[in-house]
């Protein structure tokens, strides 16, 4: 129980990290490429704690990995465990997949 | 592209039968329901536009999922659209939309579901703009369902 839980909180934390228009737009650039904080901050117009802090809630969630290079700090796409997502999604259809199946042989065995 | 879970049935019953029976007590309880023993399955039904359906579901008393879904479009035989929100034990609850179409077919019915407004659009959307592969998995997942 524990276990689903915390598998749980993941998801809602990659959901969250997902959400903001600025951290998928440093998913779409590091997508071509790993760059520094400063160089992702620019284009963004944000300043570099700002960004910081974006790339932290990417870091969290593993869709991000930054490592220091010399003075600056260089970010990755990290192993970003978007497959809780897609599970969670292929959840809900085999559920729906159930109860139609279930409501379909109701009504047929009541006829 | 699409954020929505679509699947279809065929059942063995005319529209007006198979419509009948989803708004009937033992057929919204069959479509909630599990052979597993021991499932709690109960329905509330106000079928009306406007009218509150609330089911509460789940394998044990300390382990239960709700829908509650207003009525938004009652056409019968051929329509219902639902707003609906989901309780569930193991996370925030969320809003999602649910429409029940119930087509004839040689006097057999198609009745499609399809549930739409998940939290997944901002990840859909992503897809084919160079962001990683998963988008591309999370999308081929949402296709495969459609």
């Amino acid at each position: 129980m524990h276990r689903s839980v915390q598998h749980n909180e993941t998801l809602d934390r990659t959901f969250f990290a997902l959400s903001d228009p600025t951290r998928r737009g440093i998913l779409e650039r590091l997508a071509r490429g790993p760059a520094t904080i400063g160089q992702l901050a620019e284009p963004f117009g944000l300043t570099l704690n700002g960004l910081k802090k974006h790339v932290g809630i990417l870091e969290n969630v593993d869709l991000v990995v930054t490592e220091k290079v010399g003075r600056a700090r260089e970010c990755r796409l990290g192993p970003a465990q978007l497959e809780n997502a897609t599970g969670w999604i292929d959840g809900h259809r085999r559920e729906l997949e159930r109860r139609l199946d279930r409501f379909g042989a109701f009504v047929e065995e009541r006829r | 592209m699409t954020d929505e879970l679509r699947l279809e049935r065929v059942i063995d019953a005319p529209p007006e039968t198979v419509f009948e029976a989803f708004t009937t007590y033992e057929g919204q309880v069959a479509f909630y329901g599990s052979d597993d023993p021991g499932w709690i399955v109960e329905s509330q039904c106000d079928l009306r536009v406007g009218g509150l359906w609330t089911v509460t579901f789940g394998p044990s008393p300390d382990h239960l999922y709700q829908h509650r879904s207003v009525f938004a479009v009652i056409d019968r035989p051929r329509r219902i659209v639902l707003a609906t929100t989901e309780r569930r034990p193991d996370r925030p609850s969320f809003d999602f939309s649910v429409e029940f179409t119930f087509a004839e077919q040689d006097g057999r019915t198609l009745m499609t579901v399809i549930q739409s407004g998940f939290p997944t659009r901002e990840l859909r959307d992503e897809h084919g703009r160079g962001v990683p592969n998963a988008f591309a998995r999370l999308e081929r997942a949402i296709r495969a369902s459609t």
